[in-house]
């Protein structure tokens, strides 16, 4: 075969993964010469990318790259192919849902800040569906998405969960992980996880907003929105605007988040309770975005997206969030602007001080860290 | 997704059927020699799951979770979340 430079040939990334994988000597090698040419031509697309979008410029994308598979209720990962990039919508809404919801998101990134897929190169998007069996949840395990199918194999009178790539928002929470491992590479335990955690919240509601073309203020700010059924007393797994208040069931219990520092969680569960005071950093940037009105992505989100890309670190706490939104909102409209402000209004809401010098506001690194350092697994 | 389901299993009170697979499942997946703390590196919300158990013998704790389980303990943990499943 020819030798041909991958940007200018048509076989696609994810065919030349293949070859790699099944093909002769001669093919294989073909193939990881091409892949890491078209890597290096991505690393400086990427460069250029970030100099276009920042100076309001259209960059040339590589392209959505999608592929769904089907793991059959079973837990070995990705599973059996059933769609991939360009391919009809075939006859499992699953499978559909999570092919849109990652496109959906894919544009997000790139139609407002510019960004090729989750690492900022055209990673292919991998999404698994079908995962075990009454599997309620969904997950991002290092290298792709993973998603149950909830209580779809109960007796509707006995379901609490439906399946997971129905909530749109649950599909770019899910991938914004994985843009969170290639930039600020949050650590997934108390503050830093609980950033992590409120980051994912956060571009997976504005990946619902955008596909509604919602305003801030009418958007629900509700996560995981038509993801319980009418059986369960709520109406999502958390709430932005209302941290706190998203379920009281008798069987899955009380949505237990907190909406200010003054009610921050000391836990060793969930990793320092990660998805528990996720629900402060949540609440600050809804009463920014509110404050700034209109489409939330394009003032509060973009304010977010450049803390997370270029400013928090994997160690960062509720308070280096604050400062470092704050720093980025005077960086990207102008010290004293109404953006700034804003920012600075959406942390006091939740009881941290926004802006140079604010030293550790309370929380502090928190129960599980603690226990971690004990035990000589943190520095 | 950030909940917690939580469930206590007696294998006294089970129907002989699924005690002798949950007793099946554990020695499968050589529970007691497992290290106690599966879950490095954490994956953002996959589940992680406490399992202890505890015999006349013996007690054993293990933490571990869906992206790190080894694949002797998947079918444990599927039968232990099915378990939960049925009692909540």
């Amino acid at each position: 075969m020819p030798h041909r430079h991958s940007i200018l040939c048509i076989i696609p990334p994810y065919m030349m993964h293949e070859i790699v994988k099944n093909g002769s000597p001669e093919q294989r090698d073909f193939a990881l010469r091409s892949i890491t040419i078209s890597e290096q031509l991505r690393a400086h697309r990427r460069t250029a990318l970030e100099v276009m979008s920042f100076m309001g410029a259209r960059p040339v994308r590589a392209g959505k790259q999608r592929i769904v598979y089907d793991a059959k209720n079973g837990s070995k990962l990705p599973g059996a192919e059933v769609r991939q990039e360009g391919d009809d919508p075939v006859s499992d809404p699953a499978v559909n849902e999570a092919y849109d919801g990652s496109g959906i998101t894919y544009d997000l990134f790139f139609d407002i800040y510019g960004r090729d897929s989750i690492d900022g190169n055209g990673l292919q998007l991998d999404s698994t569906v079908h995962y075990q069996k009454g599997y309620d949840n969904a997950f991002w395990n290092g290298q792709q998405m993973v998603y149950g199918d909830g209580d779809e194999d109960l007796p509707e009178s006995e379901r609490l969960f439906n399946r997971f790539t129905s909530a749109l928002d649950v599909i770019g929470h899910e991938l914004a992980h994985g843009v969170t491992s290639y930039e600020a590479n949050l650590a997934y335990w108390d503050q830093p996880g609980a950033l992590n955690e409120s980051m994912s919240d956060v571009f997976g509601s504005l990946v619902k907003q955008y596909q509604r073309q919602q305003s801030a203020s009418a958007a629900d700010w509700i996560i995981g929105e038509g993801l319980f059924t009418a059986n369960v007393n709520g109406v999502g797994i958390r709430s932005m605007k209302a941290p706190g208040t998203a379920y009281d069931d008798p069987v899955l219990g009380k949505d237990p988040q907190p909406a200010h520092m003054k009610d921050y969680v000391n836990t060793i569960e969930d990793n320092g309770g990660v998805h528990i005071n996720s629900g402060i950093p949540n609440h600050a940037f809804y009463v920014t975005a509110v404050e700034l009105g209109g489409f939330a992505w394009e003032k509060a989100g973009l304010i977010w997206y450049k803390t997370l890309t270029d400013k928090l670190g994997e160690r960062s706490t509720f308070q280096d969030a604050a400062n470092l939104t704050f720093e980025a909102a005077g960086e990207l409209f102008g010290t004293g602007s109404l953006e700034q402000q804003a920012v600075r209004t959406g942390w006091s809401e939740v009881g941290i001080a926004a802006g140079a010098g604010n030293g550790e506001n309370g929380g502090g690194d928190g129960c599980f860290t603690a226990v971690l350092r004990a035990v000589g697994l943190a520095k | 997704m950030g909940r917690k389901v939580s469930t206590a299993i007696d294998l006294d009170d089970l129907p002989d059927d699924q005690a002798d697979l949950l007793g099946e499942l554990l020695d499968e997946a050589d529970f007691f020699e497992l290290p106690a703390d599966l879950t490095r590196p954490a994956m953002p919300d996959a589940f992680t799951y406490n399992i202890t158990v505890s015999s006349d013998e013996r007690q054993h704790s293990v933490r571990v979770s869906d992206a790190t389980a080894p694949d002797d303990l998947r079918p444990l943990l599927e039968e232990l979340s099915k378990q939960a499943r049925m009692r909540r």
